[in-house]
């Protein structure tokens, strides 16, 4: 398309939302408080996710021993995990806790578990603390490459309940912020669809003329992707204001032992350019549904 | 070349429009469409422009089967066809230039070219010393030629219009006569729904007479033929 023609269509778009600009005002409120809602969403869900990778970091590492391993090759393996550098300490939970700790946990169904103690199934675990958190993951991949080392693992508990926790939110924020979506594309359409109406006359001279779909339709979704953009402006300046005010009180980066936010970049662009996109996308699918029933093209 | 084989038109509310037309317009002809009110004279044009499709039959402009034309080319189908309305269909809010200009910038076309083909159509048809008019500071008649004007703008191969004079007095009827046998003359074909019986049996052109959705008259030099 011509340049020429975008600008044509973006002065047209324009025009429309001046002339409707109680019905633009209230689509660009819609789709802000759509946004907001995102936005906030968006800032915990970046945090959570770093959080838990840090937490991953900081966590034991869990080795499970082969069953075939004598005290003796025990003692040696943790005598070999001590003197290494990185290594701030090592316990031994022979499988005999293992059991006792599951049983704990299991409670009621405990008599699952009778039975078990002349035949325990469980290997026997080191637990292995790096000195710099930072390091656990490497450590861990070193450890594993050891001999009677039947498998690693490590942070898994703690990093997957935060994790389970940030996807139980995002459900809820999801389907309302979905309904919330669909309130402000219907908002959207409405507008879109005064101005359908505001301009049917100029519509139908140009489909008498020849003028092609796209060249009708194309001032209808840029009017809907501004709704979207306009919406889109308050929320971004209010989320990232607001979050910046939270690391002022609360400090990013510093290493409590689990809460630690990350800084304003990238954030703020990350969570600029998605709520952008996300107001634009509402906006032109409000367009899309006005086009699609009015304009019959 | 416009022609018609068979062509049936129903409405979506059971009205039977035309039943059964066969009829062939050569380029640069000039035809007139008569018949009493009712009888399927406006369904014939708006079907030449496709605004509306047959139920059956066929259409070819130039050619081409319009019934096959993809929903998204028909917009280029109606570029070689240039339409007029009984109530003009001007923009209130645009000059007779703007309105003019407005045809061809719908299609794109550049902007040089716009300003020196817009004053080229309205020095045709008379107009331009009132370029910057609007539509309610212009006489029916003027506005009438700015509708022509506007459907010259793009060199069409074809002028369709639907009772052009029905809104005007005689002597503006006339003078929209002489610039459609004007346009008729530098080869664009014509084609004119009308009730004028006195145009008509005066100018003698070839005469398309349709009752009750079927072709009864087709003469050339031909008459109006009723008594209204
Ligand atoms: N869009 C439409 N929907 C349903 N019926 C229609 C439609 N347009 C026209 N008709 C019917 O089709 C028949 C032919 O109408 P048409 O407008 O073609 O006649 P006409 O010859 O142009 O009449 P007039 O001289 O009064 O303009 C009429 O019975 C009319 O009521
Ligand atoms: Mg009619």
């Amino acid at each position: 398309m011509k340049i020429e023609t975008m600008f044509r269509h973006t002065r047209e778009a324009f025009k429309s939302l001046k002339r409707n600009t109680w019905m633009t005002f209230a689509a660009v409120s819609a789709v802000a408080v759509t946004l907001l809602i995102f936005g906030i969403f968006l800032v915990f869900a970046f945090n959570i996710s770093y959080m838990a990778s840090e937490l991953d970091k900081q966590v034991a590492i869990r080795i499970s021993l082969s069953q075939t391993a004598t005290n003796d090759d025990i003692d040696q393996l943790r005598e070999k995990i001590e003197n290494d550098s990185a290594v701030k300490s090592v316990d031994f939970i022979p499988k005999e806790d293992g059991l006792k700790r599951m049983k704990e946990q299991w409670g009621e169904d405990e008599k699952f578990l009778k039975g078990l103690e002349n035949d325990n199934p469980l290997p026997d675990i080191l637990e292995v603390q790096a000195k710099n958190p930072q390091q656990t993951e490497s450590l861990a991949n070193k450890l594993s490459k050891y001999n009677f080392v039947e498998h690693v693992d490590f942070g898994q508990g703690v990093t997957d309940r935060l994790l389970d926790l940030s996807g139980w939110v995002r459900n809820v924020v999801l389907i309302f912020g979905l309904g919330l979506a669909v309130l402000a594309a219907f908002l959207i359409s409405n507008t879109i669809k005064l101005t359908i109406f505001a301009r049917r006359r100029e519509i139908e001279i140009m489909r008498l003329v020849g003028a092609s779909n796209w060249f009708i339709r194309w001032p209808f979704f840029i009017e809907g992707g501004m709704i979207g953009v306009l919406g889109a402006i308050v929320p971004v300046t209010v989320v990232l204001l607001g979050y910046n005010a939270v690391i002022g009180i609360l400090g990013a980066g510093e290493a409590y032992s689990f809460f630690k936010l990350l800084g304003m970049w990238p954030l703020s662009l990350y969570v600029a350019g998605i709520t952008i996109i996300l107001g634009v996308f509402i906006g032109v699918w409000g367009s899309l549904i006005s086009i699609r029933k009015f304009l019959r093209i | 070349m416009i022609e018609m084989h068979d062509v049936y038109k129903v409405y979506g509310n059971g009205v039977k429009a035309l039943n059964g037309v066969d009829m062939k317009i050569d380029q640069g002809e000039f035809v007139y469409v008569v018949g009493p009110s009712g009888s399927g004279k406006s369904t014939f044009i708006r079907l030449m422009y496709r605004e509306e499709k047959p139920t059956h039959g066929v259409i070819l402009i130039n050619g081409v089967n319009v019934k096959r034309v993809r929903d998204w080319k028909i917009p280029y189908l109606r570029r070689n066809i240039g339409v007029v309305f009984q109530d003009y269909k001007l923009l209130p809010n645009m000059t007779a230039y703007e309105n003019v200009a407005f045809a061809m910038e719908a299609v794109e076309a550049p902007k040089r070219k716009i300003r020196r083909r817009v004053q080229e159509v309205l020095e045709l048809v008379g107009l331009h010393d009132r370029m910057s008019a609007l539509p309610s500071q212009l006489s029916g008649g003027e506005q009438q030629r700015v509708s022509i004007a506007r459907a010259m703008v793009n060199n069409p191969s074809f002028v369709i219009a639907d009772e052009p004079t029905g809104n005007l007095d005689p002597e503006n009827s006339w003078d929209i006569m002489y610039l459609l046998e004007e346009i008729n003359a530098q080869g664009t074909t014509v084609v004119m729904a009308t009730h004028n019986r006195e145009i008509v049996n005066t100018m003698r052109k070839r005469v398309i007479a349709i009752e009750q959705g079927v072709v009864v008259r087709d003469e050339h030099q031909g008459e109006y033929g009723y008594e209204d």
